[in-house]
């Protein structure tokens, strides 16, 4: 028990520690910086792994501050949920460093770029062992932190500087609601504590709101960019690969998911509904975006944002069930299914994606940062290791029969046909369009002909960068059957694997058909539809289909852009002007102005001249006589 | 300006004298322009005061007036020692005691 609690502890400062010598001691030497952060990521896979390994579950903490009666603790809590989130966290982690040490070789920056990976996967850890909800919000600022110093390393890069601007204070509007909920959560029901509210559950003495779980959404809605705070995640694209590889797709979006199983039992109906539905159109809105994006990271980044709309979907259908079952038992069990079919989904799909997004780096690191699709083809030949391990991460992600998103994407289809025929046919027509955008991406960019002068010259990347993308090929095709078939998964998620929505029977036939039914339409059409040309078929053959999804994908930022620019900023003006000419200028200002003119007259009394004065003194004389008198009466 | 000359030796003779010594004190006060002369102007008001004093004591038979003036008079003392002290260390500090020149608290 006790050496396993200094295992927990030691995974969450090791990378704190790394940060902070990178930060004070290594910042002019790069290849220490990133051996030393790599080296730390090492230990936390295997640090992870050993407590996999010892299978032991516990949880404690400490008191941090107390205000009166309220107190601030800090505590770990390594349950099931927390042991698989660990082992993704540390191993793709892992992968993504050793993929960094090669990607970022030549970097100037490189001991900066390290050391924020460091601390992000401090704070990642932080939030995955927390056991309140106000350590999970400290960590949960903290990667907001390291996200932004991560997407805004070419910072002399406008473009960054902006990305890494906007994804921040996006995430501050989410992480509002989110404080309001905390404090909300810790009002009605005394603590924040995940142990505490789960046995205030059991004994039916928790206080149920709609409006608790959907503020601690509105966090998750930021984090993981759900509608309508999606806007974000695109732009973070500006980040170094690696990066959008461990934060914007496998780590830290999918901490939201994380949050909303670990707060499972503040969960009413209503919200579940309303989260539900946010995750179906979100993952509608980003497959129809993806498609007519030509940068190679942007089609990775809108995948990603519909990946995790299925999964805050499949949270969300957890408890259709409710409103016909009585008691609280039930209510469990739904819940839990939906925690089951998320933390499934985004299991694999870290993964696949991390994969994805590595292999999309190595290709940009092999046609030296060319990032248009349009401008790449034919590098299949060129890339071999990359192309059969990208490959192998499209099949995963439209779900290939016996590969990983298969199955994890198959409980979610389940689970919806089971709970909600609307969501279900949202959901299967965005598999549709998942298995479209990621065929065409695959096809422009490997098949046909070079298209450009970088493409021509493109070669494989070194070792360093394909060990990874190797691995994470293996876990993508074994890393879903291990959680029926080779009996890893019981020990690596224990109670969370047995939560996972199975079709049996009819069911699992209709579910087989319909996913298999989806990828080889979208695939087929996909493969058939585009040609290996430098311009979008699509555009050339249906502008203005095209022109529709383009609008579609930049409303969103329109309307932001209107909504800052016309309403908030006007706002502002009228808040400046008040401030500058009613507060500072005439209450500060007149009242300032009137004892300075006070003084002036006061002070032309100052003549110098003492006869003056000797005037003044004889004036003050008679003055007081006459007051003395009584004449002043 | 009959009664008071054919009593020219009661007590408002005295107090004509003593208005007049304060009057010269008090114009030259007023104008004149050498700090040790206004000085002297302000002691011959002071001293102005104590001759009514006096006169007051003798028309009036009682002893308070001479007390007061004896009591006057050793706190004027000890008052020209340290106005004549701040009058030397002036000139000394700024060789002038024309108060034209001493104008340096002025806004």
């Amino acid at each position: 028990m006790h050496s396993m609690l200094s295992h927990a502890i030691l995974i969450l400062l090791l990378p704190l520690a790394s940060a902070a010598l990178i930060a004070f001691f290594l910042r002019q030497r790069g290849a220490v910086a990133s051996y030393l952060s790599t080296g730390t990521a090492g230990a936390i896979a295997a640090i992870s792994i050993i407590l996999l390994q010892h299978g032991e579950r516990f949880e404690a903490s400490v008191e941090w501050l107390r205000f009166g009666s309220f107190t601030l603790s800090l505590g770990i809590k390594y349950d099931d949920l927390a042991a698989l989130m660990l082992f993704i966290v540390g191993f793709v982690g892992f992968l993504i460093h050793l993929f960094s040490l090669g990607y970022m070789h030549d970097d100037s920056a490189r001991a900066r770029f390290f050391g924020g990976l460091s601390i992000f996967m401090f704070s990642m850890i932080g939030i995955v062992l927390a056991n309140n909800l106000f350590m999970i919000f400290i960590f949960w600022e903290l990667v907001g932190f390291s996200s932004w110093l991560l997407i805004n390393h070419y910072h002399q890069k406008q473009s960054a500087a902006d990305a890494s601007k906007k994804a921040f204070i996006v995430n501050r509007v989410g992480d509002f609601g989110f404080l309001l909920g905390i404090v909300w959560c810790y009002w009605a029901n005394g603590t924040v504590n995940f142990t505490e509210l789960g046995q205030l559950g059991e004994t039916h003495g928790l206080v149920f709101s709609t409006a608790i779980p959907l503020l601690l959404f509105c966090g998750a809605m930021g984090k993981s960019a759900q509608m309508p705070l999606q806007v974000w995640l695109p732009d973070a694209m500006e980040g170094p690969t690696p990066v959008s590889a461990l934060i914007h797709a496998a780590t830290m979006v999918a901490a939201g998911i994380f949050m909303l199983c670990r707060i499972n039992v503040l969960m009413v109906a209503d919200a579940l509904t309303v989260i539900m539905w946010v995750g179906t159109v979100t993952a509608l809105y980003a497959a129809l975006c993806a498609i007519v994006q030509r940068d190679i990271k942007k089609v990775l980044a809108y995948s990603t944002l519909s990946q995790l709309g299925y999964m805050v979907a499949a949270f969300g259908l957890g408890s259709l069930t409710f409103k016909h079952e009585m008691g609280g038992a039930v209510h469990e069990m739904a819940i839990a299914a939906g925690v089951g079919a998320a933390m499934f989904h985004l299991t694999t799909h870290a993964f696949f994606k991390a994969l994805m997004f590595l292999g999309s780096g190595s290709v940009i690191h092999g046609c030296h940062h060319e990032q248009d699709i349009f401008k790449m083809g034919g590098l299949a030949k060129k890339m071999p290791v990359t192309f059969a391990t990208f490959t192998i991460g499209v099949l995963a992600i439209i779900g290939f029969p016996f590969l990983a998103g298969f199955f994890s994407k198959d409980a979610i289809l389940y689970l919806a046909m089971e709970k909600n025929t609307a969501v279900f046919a949202v959901l299967a027509l965005t598999a549709v369009l998942t298995s479209f955008y990621m065929v065409r991406l695959w096809k422009i960019t490997f098949l046909g002909v070079s298209r450009s002068e970088d493409a021509s010259h493109a070669h494989e990347s070194g070792l360093v960068m394909t060990l990874p993308l190797i691995i994470l090929a293996v876990l993508s095709i074994i890393g879903a059957t291990g959680w029926f078939g080779l009996g890893l998964y019981p020990k690596l998620a224990g109670s969370i694997a047995e939560l996972i929505p199975e079709a049996h029977g009819s069911a699992h036939t209709t579910i087989f058909a319909v996913s298999l039914a989806v990828m080889t339409i979208g695939a087929g059409s996909a493969l058939f539809f585009y040609k290996t040309a430098a311009d979008d078929t699509l555009e050339v053959k249906a502008g203005g289909l095209f022109r529709l999804l383009t609008g579609l994908k930049e409303s969103f930022d329109k309307v932001y852009d209107y909504y800052v620019a016309k309403v908030q900023q006007r706002f502002a003006m009228l808040v400046y002007f008040l401030e500058k000419f009613v507060l500072e200028g005439a209450i500060i200002g007149g009242g300032s102005g009137l004892v300075g003119l006070v003084g002036r007259g006061i002070r032309a009394l100052y003549t110098g001249s003492l006869h003056t004065y000797v005037y003044w003194f004889l004036l003050g004389a008679v003055v007081l006589w006459a007051f003395a008198a009584g004449l002043l009466h | 300006m009959m009664p008071l000359l054919a009593n020219v030796y009661g007590l408002p003779s005295y107090l004509l004298v003593a208005s007049l010594l304060f009057a010269i004190g008090f114009f030259g006060v007023l104008l004149r322009k050498n700090t040790l002369v206004i000085y002297m102007c302000l002691e011959l008001m002071l001293l102005a005061s104590t001759l009514a004093l006096v006169a007051f004591s003798k028309f009036n038979g009682t002893l308070d007036g001479n007390v007061f003036v004896f009591f006057v008079l050793t706190i004027a003392a000890a008052e020209v020692a340290v106005g004549l002290a701040i009058i030397v260390a002036l000139f000394r500090q700024r060789h002038t005691v024309q108060v034209e020149e001493l104008n340096h608290l002025k806004h």
